[in-house]
């Protein structure tokens, strides 16, 4: 029996008209019959930054640019899109950390020239501390160097460039819509996947055909989910995702700084101080503004969340400052923070220039959380269908992995397509996608396992283990060519 | 008294340079701290301590403490060496962690007796913790005023700590209603570290070895579990604001603290040494009788 599942949320929707950009004269497979499937190459599920640049990557490539490709998104992408002239003094709350990996792969796609770059903010230096015992670990590529000898020039120093996601995925599109050859189904479900039927023109048993919210059914030689992490399309394929959640979420806001931060405009500090509750961590944005993502219970998170203005932003200078005594206190009154917190720094003695800048103020409706999750599927590929992304794996936001796990595979997906389709192989086999999965499965997992071991190791509020880790961090933080291994595999490099 | 003058000696040893070289510059003295180059005070009094100073002075202190347990001072800095540099943080950190302890680090009271004014203590109802304060403090013939600074440790605000921990002493001595001879601080020491974790209480139980025979039977077999059990189970006796409280029916707070009285050590004392006496007289008799 064919798998089959159903969209509820999908039907709860109503029937909209779907924006439906035809750049190049359709090539016709089977009859036009109506119970007919429109067949393309690649059917791509979800319009996130995974997805978008696993189609610009395809369309990039003169290899697989002769391909039928189609993307399916829910929401009207053109309505989301970032405007060219938008206000620097408002920022979206999700940002995410680009790595010069993801970055390079960004270049070579040709998006990352269509990036609104005064809103992209390039960091040179991290900070991060345990709230706990205070021991520390400063990342830049001045004091991690090789062994004896100097620093190379050449070298660049930024370590990561913070960009919104709607950034990179307005950019995406751009890049996408130069390149032309793609249908889009925007502000469009899928209400179902079945596998197809073997009839007189083509055999289809094997290929998952998709029915849309706007009637449409089509056909695809390979299916790639990058349709988030409750991926209808990995439950079609039915591979089983593996993991837990965390009890804590994620709180994220667009702050505004009191100056430009400790080193000036140059030289951008990301901070992160692992609190027994979670990290909470403050990134720089152009300007004197900066985004929060603060890792908490789902209790204090909802608390977070219904303070007023002025409270919220002592609740965030508090948690760079005050002990986690004092922030355990400061969760539990409803209201007055603001004069609690100005009491208790009198008397927490603090390196001011260590800590990020007092947070001004707090952009109004960006306080939002969300629940944090450790998901790996089995598999990342089965017949004819490829999962990338969020729909193969989430991870603990503590080292800002999540969207460059994406990229890595949605570049990595390219090159298996781009080789089966130079030796000619059906792209959706098996066989062509397996080097897909094992390109990039035991790299995803061990980065998935590393965050999760270091929130779980900080997660220890007292005893030996608390000692042993500070030890340890300030032993790494002394070990320059050590370090420097840690910020390259971080950075994406090998 | 050969032993008090060493401890003295040692005392004088331990704090004399800190009066006379205090760092000219803060930078000169932040870089290498030892006997010679001290850090500026953080607070009024502050006397910092290197690492070794700070062990000789526990040791020292401790000893001499244990010798002659009527030394206060000793006993003092005894405490204060031992807090740091875990434990008195703790105890800070359980103050912040509840409403009254963080309005007591806040408003910062302190305890003499012209802050809490004796005389209008006596005329207060006899059930109130006031009067029983004011009473206990007759009986026992001590003062709230004898109550030496805090100097050696570190933080301010874990100083003050310490020093509210130290001025409210007696009004645990009423809370408990133990008094102020050997046997009744050894109980009362226990309940402490029960109750506050700090090593100084905790190690002083261990002068319960020093007890005569009956006394460290009696400690044994009630003084001791007790102050364990009402030590843990109680709230934290630190974070009673002593001020506010002086009007309340003293069994009232002892319920809502979660302590039960024990015994009344005086007058179990006093029956113990009748029955004796009575004994005595009897065996008297009978020998007479025998006679």
């Amino acid at each position: 029996m064919p798998p089959r599942i159903s969209l509820r949320q999908a039907r709860k929707l109503p029937p909209r008209s779907a924006v439906w950009v035809r750049a190049q004269p359709q090539r016709r497979f089977a009859s036009s019959s109506a119970d007919a499937p429109d067949v393309y190459d690649v059917v791509c599920v979800g319009g996130g930054p995974a997805g978008l640049s696993l189609l610009t990557g395809l369309k990039a490539s003169p290899i697989t640019r002769g391909l039928k490709v189609a993307l399916i998104e829910g929401q009207d992408l053109q309505k989301t899109r970032l405007p060219r002239d938008a206000s620097l003094e408002t920022f979206s709350n999700r940002c995410s950390s680009l790595t010069p990996a993801s970055v390079r792969n960004l270049q070579e796609i040709g998006a990352w020239a269509h990036v609104n770059t005064p809103r992209v903010q390039p960091y040179q230096e991290m900070q991060v501390w345990d709230g706990v015992t205070d021991a520390r670990i400063s990342f830049d590529w001045h004091t991690a160097k090789p062994l004896l000898s100097p620093r190379n020039p050449a070298q660049p120093t930024t370590i990561a460039y913070m960009i919104e996601n709607l950034n990179t995925v307005t950019a995406l599109l751009s890049r996408l819509e130069q390149l032309g050859g793609v249908d889009f189904y925007t502000s469009t479900k899928v209400n179902s996947i079945d596998l197809g039927a073997d009839t007189e023109k083509m055999d289809f048993s094997s290929w998952p055909i998709l029915t849309l919210s706007n009637g449409k059914r089509l056909a695809a030689r390979l299916l790639v989910g990058a349709d988030g992490a409750n991926s209808p399309v990995r439950t079609f394929a039915d591979i089983e995702s593996r993991g837990f959640d965390y009890g804590r979420h994620g709180v994220v806001a667009s702050l505004k700084l009191a100056g430009q931060g400790w080193g000036g405009p140059d030289h951008k500090i990301a901070y992160q101080r692992f609190l027994p509750t979670g990290p909470i961590a403050m990134l720089p944005l152009p300007g004197n503004k900066s985004t929060l993502v603060w890792s908490t219970t789902p209790e204090r998170a909802a608390k977070l969340k219904t303070l007023s203005q002025n409270d919220f932003v002592a609740m965030v200078n508090a948690g760079f400052r005050l002990s986690p005594t004092d922030l355990e206190y400061l969760h539990t009154l409803p209201s007055g923070q603001e004069e609690e917190v100005a009491w208790r720094e009198e008397h927490t003695p603090v390196n001011e220039r260590a800590i990020p800048m007092q947070v001004a103020d707090v952009q109004a409706g960006t306080v939002v959380s969300f629940p944090l999750r450790m998901r790996h599927a089995d598999t990342y590929t089965s017949e004819r269908v490829a999962l990338v992304g969020d729909a193969a794996h989430t991870i603990h936001p503590l080292a800002g992995q999540g969207l460059n796990q994406g990229q890595g595979d949605a570049a990595a997906l390219v090159r298996t397509i781009s080789h089966a389709v130079q030796t000619g192989q059906d792209i959706g086999s098996t066989l062509a996608l397996e080097s897909y999965t094992s390109e990039r499965y035991a790299e995803n997992n061990a980065m998935l396992g590393v965050c999760d071991k270091l929130h779980r190791l900080y997660s220890v509020e007292s005893g030996p283990l608390v000692g042993l880790r500070s030890l340890g961090l300030r032993a790494v933080d002394a070990m320059g060519p050590l370090k420097a291994l840690f910020m390259s595999r971080a950075a994406g490099g090998s | 008294m050969a032993k008090h003058v060493r401890i003295s000696q040692l005392q004088k040893l331990t704090s004399r340079p800190c009066h006379l070289i205090h760092p000219s510059s803060p930078t000169a003295s932040f870089r290498c701290f030892s006997v010679l180059n001290r850090p500026t005070p953080n607070y009024e009094g502050h006397l910092p301590l290197t690492r070794t100073e700070r062990i000789g002075l526990a040791l020292g202190s401790g000893l001499g403490s244990f010798l002659d347990p009527r030394r206060g001072d000793l006993i003092a800095s005894f405490g204060e060496a031992t807090a740091q540099p875990y434990f008195i943080y703790k105890l800070r950190d359980r103050m912040l962690l509840s409403p009254t302890g963080r309005r007591i680090l806040r408003d910062r009271p302190r305890l003499s007796s012209t802050s809490l004014d004796i005389p209008r203590l006596r005329n207060l109802a006899p059930n109130t913790v006031g009067y029983a304060y004011a009473a206990w403090l007759d009986r026992e013939g001590v003062s709230p005023d004898t109550r030496a600074a805090v100097k050696y440790i570190d933080d301010e605000e874990c100083a003050y700590t310490m020093q509210r921990y130290r001025e409210c002493h007696d009004f645990y001595h009423t809370l408990v209603g133990l008094p102020v001879f050997r046997e009744g601080e050894v109980a009362l020491k226990a309940f402490e570290f029960a109750n506050t974790g700090l090593p100084m209480t905790g190690l002083a139980v261990f002068s319960a070895f020093t007890l005569k025979k009956a006394e460290w039977r009696r400690f044994w077999d009630i003084y001791g579990p007790w102050a364990t059990r009402n030590g843990a189970q109680s709230d934290d006796v630190i974070n009673i604001y002593w001020e506010e409280e002086l009007e309340t029916d003293i069994d009232q707070l002892r319920a809502r603290l979660g302590i039960e009285k024990p015994p009344d050590l005086r007058a179990m004392r006093k029956a113990e040494r009748e029955a004796r006496k009575k004994e005595k007289e009897a065996s008297e008799t009978m020998a007479r009788a025998a006679v």
